[in-house]
């Protein structure tokens, strides 16, 4: 009964919230019921005012009915509401600035949990700052009544000293084990400043760590009182906020390291995301997430190449044809919604596999492309730190992919030795990834025999290599380009002695385009499948 | 010419109405205002960032004056002229001890402050401990990337210096009766030249410890890795006293 008292409640006063937050796209909340099934969770989540997942904000029933004593239901639910919707519109705003925050307090706390409780009490100082600052709301009323333990009580001190609100907290209590001296330091942080989060959150950290650590020790490493204002977790956001956030974090850190970290200490929650699952991005249910392999396919997926279609004959248009899993990053026009059930998740979302159709005349697509990798110890190690190589290849096999075309990757190091690994024709990615982040780190040689089954009846192929271009045979795959007509591109890491070598080579074969990879800004750069001068008919019917 | 409200051709006007008007969208938004209102953290930001600016300029201006000295070298006339040019810019500031750390942080992180000189700011940095309105000061440095040499220079009678993580090379030097503590390790020529007071080291100290000291105590946590040429004065190493002690040639472990 309480319940719909607390949902007309809601309805009232939710066209006058959306225009204070200025009409974001959230649905109407809802009220979460009191008849849990479990009694565990329900005393564990009693605590708890609300509940974000995705878009969708969930008010608890029980915890509205345990504070309405102290204060009136509308004004409870309104400032829980403010508090939700204000991370929505400031703070942390997307999954990205989540990301960042998380790890910057990591670097000062070295702790993971420790990391997640300091960016959680920090999103949200920020956010109630903002709705105070900008906002008529009931939030200092909300935080004057609720239940705090030693951390709630030092932040409501500091809400205290930066809103000039009374919230009931005597200074007194805050001479006690150097509290005072944290909520001073804490004061000075200009939390409404977006561009000093980054430094903002390392001085938090500095300053709240002890306190934390007391919390800590004092809970025996529990995980302490649940936040009344709802934990920040990972299902608040939705999987394409996820999948950005992810995109954006890789290109802005563009470090290897550091993104592996985060993701190692979110694998939980991303597993949960779908990122750990079978035809997600990840290696099989149950098995750990490939940091690595996620952090190139993220990273790639912000550069795009272009690639030349070519005349293919006897070929139509598209139809579908079949029915194969939707991975997380792949794109939606192609969604089933009749077998997928309406729902947009990995393992249930089907997508069309088309299939091109006989049919007469000239029509242009992209054909299948071959990806050779040189992964010798000449060349970064993938696995260690940023490579431009396996960047460079990952974007190629995303612009092929894209095109419905097939990939094969032949990752080569002292492949005569066996130092190589082959992976067939396929579109699928997370494959594709594996074998292109594979370091041998041995010396470098081609071994043409290899390479054969892979051209041989295959009228339209594409070549693409990467390498330094420090090859012993370099002298047997200028031979080998020498004689096919395939289009090439060719790419090399930095210049060198070889790389020269190797374009005096080949700088009369029209189909055989190089480029130079010195940065990664010169990666969108690279035109896949160029030929000189593709557009004289002439050079096609001679050639 | 037509004009451009002319009716266009074959355009029915809906019964009962003269004319066509279009709805601005946005028309309820009109009288909207955002109800902004100052907090006290505006204040405090503004007046953090004022004193933030005034503490940078007084280390630009020491650059400006010894960027004279093509090379910085630690020499005591060097560090003397240095610490008097810091001094006279660092008595007219009005700041507290949370303003020394956050310009230690600054020091690292901003653009806006060019190049951070181990040498100099170690000297401003010192001087704005020893002229600091607090008796105690406690810097959190455990973050910063770089450690600061010279700190805790000429730290009078009656200043409590702390300094979580690891400090550089010359730290404490010339100390004038302060306490100076440091959580993490210290560098070689830790006290050298100091006439009084206190210097502990929790963790480690390196090479020259206590050159040509002249009286007080050095009390390390962890391991001396070298004591310099001390003329008075007191070095314990684990509560074990080692100077004076069996200790007879500096810099050589014992």
């Amino acid at each position: 009964m309480e319940e719909q008292n607390y949902q007309s409640i809601i309805e009232g006063i939710w066209p006058k919230l959306k225009k204070k937050h200025l009409y974001p796209e959230i649905p109407i909340p809802r009220i979460r019921e009191a008849t849990d099934p479990k009694q565990g969770e329900a005393e564990e989540t009693e605590g708890v005012g609300l509940e974000m997942k995705e878009k969708q904000m969930t008010i608890n029933g029980p915890f509205v009915s345990r504070m309405k004593d102290k204060m009136p239901e509308q004004r409870i639910i309104e400032a829980l509401l403010d508090h939700g919707m204000t991370h929505y519109t400031f703070c942390p705003w997307d999954f990205h600035t989540h990301l960042m925050l998380y790890a910057e307090a990591k670097k000062v706390t070295g702790d993971k949990e420790l990391a997640k409780q300091v960016a959680n009490y920090f999103i949200d100082v920020i956010a109630d700052t903002h709705c105070v600052r900008k906002r008529h709301t009931e939030i200092p009323e909300l935080h004057r009544n609720l239940k705090k333990g030693t951390v709630e009580e030092v932040i409501a001190f500091l809400y205290q000293k930066i809103w000039g609100i009374d919230l009931g907290i005597s200074p007194s209590k805050m001479n006690v084990k150097g509290h005072g001296d944290i909520v001073r330091r804490l004061a000075r942080i200009p939390y409404l400043d977006r561009s000093r989060w980054g430094e903002s959150i390392k001085k938090f950290a500095r300053s709240l760590k002890p306190l934390l650590l007391e919390e800590q020790k004092e809970t025996k490493g529990g995980k302490g009182e649940r936040n009344p204002q709802g934990e920040h977790e990972l299902n608040h956001y939705s999987n394409e906020e996820i999948d950005q956030g992810l995109r954006d974090y890789a290109k802005q850190t563009m470090a290897l390291s550091e993104f592996k970290e985060v993701v190692d200490d979110f694998s939980d929650e991303l597993k949960g995301a779908g990122y750990g699952m079978e035809g997600g991005m990840g290696r099989g249910q149950g098995n750990p997430i490939d940091a690595d392999v996620l952090f190139y396919m993220k990273l790639a997926e912000n550069y795009s190449i272009p690639l030349k279609k070519l005349p293919l004959n006897e070929k139509g248009s598209l139809h579908p044809h079949a029915h194969s899993p939707w991975e997380i990053g792949s794109p939606y026009q192609d969604v089933d919604i009749w077998t997928s059930f309406g729902k947009i998740m990995p393992g249930i979302t089907q997508v069309w596999t088309k299939k091109e159709g006989k049919g007469r005349g000239r029509v242009e697509g992209s054909p299948d492309c071959l990806i050779a990798i040189d992964s010798s110890g000449s060349m970064i190690n993938p696995r260690k730190s940023l490579s431009y190589a396996v960047l460079g290849a990952a974007c190629a096999t995303n612009a092929y992919l894209q095109n419905n075309s097939k990939v094969a990757v032949y990752n080569f190091s002292d492949a005569p030795m066996g130092g190589k690994d082959i992976l067939d024709y396929t579109d699928r990615r997370e494959d594709l990834y594996r074998v292109l982040c594979k370091y041998f780190g041995g010396g470098t040689a081609l071994d043409l025999e290899d390479l054969m089954p892979l051209i041989q009846g295959r009228k339209n192929l594409d070549f693409f290599i990467i390498t330094d271009m420090k090859i012993t045979n370099l002298e047997t795959l200028i031979g080998f380009f020498g004689q096919i007509q395939n289009r090439v591109t060719a790419v090399h890491i930095g210049d060198n002695p070889y790389a020269a070598r190797f374009e005096k080579a080949v700088e009369k074969k029209k189909n055989i385009s190089i480029y130079t990879v010195k940065r990664k800004e010169d990666i969108p750069h690279i035109v896949l499948g160029r030929i000189r001068d593709y557009f004289n008919p002439a050079h096609i019917k001679n050639s | 010419m037509k004009s451009a409200t002319q009716q266009r051709k074959g355009f029915i006007r809906p019964p009962g109405r003269e004319s066509r008007t279009v709805q601005d969208p946005f028309e309820e938004f009109k009288c909207f205002t955002a109800p902004s209102h100052d907090i006290p953290l505006d204040q405090i930001v503004q007046s953090t960032e004022a004193i933030m600016d005034r503490i940078r300029r007084g280390y630009e201006k020491l650059l400006e004056e010894e960027a004279k000295e093509l090379v910085w070298m630690v020499q005591y006339n060097t560090i003397i002229k240095a610490y008097e040019v810091a001094e006279k810019y660092v008595r007219e500031l009005d700041y507290t001890a949370e303003d020394i750390e956050d310009f230690c942080f600054a020091l690292e992180n901003t653009q806006k402050i060019p190049y951070l000189i181990p040498g100099p700011a170690g000297v401003y940095i010192s001087a704005l401990c020893n002229y600091a309105k607090e008796e105690e000061i406690v810097l959190k440095l455990s973050e910063l990337k770089t450690e600061i040499n010279l700190i805790g220079f000429r730290l009078p009678k009656g200043k409590r210096l702390m300094i979580d993580g690891d400090t550089g090379d010359f730290t404490g030097i010339g100390l004038e009766g302060g306490e100076l503590v440091v959580e993490g390790n210290a560098k070689n020529w830790t006290g050298a030249g100091m006439r009084g007071g206190k210097i502990l080291v929790k963790k480690n100290i390196g090479l020259h410890t206590g050159e040509w000291m002249m009286g007080g105590e050095i009390y390390v946590g962890g391991r001396v890795r070298g004591l310099g040429n001390i003329v008075e004065g007191k070095v314990y190493e684990r509560d074990k006293l080692v100077y004076p002690g069996k200790a007879r040639y500096p810099n050589l472990y014992y």
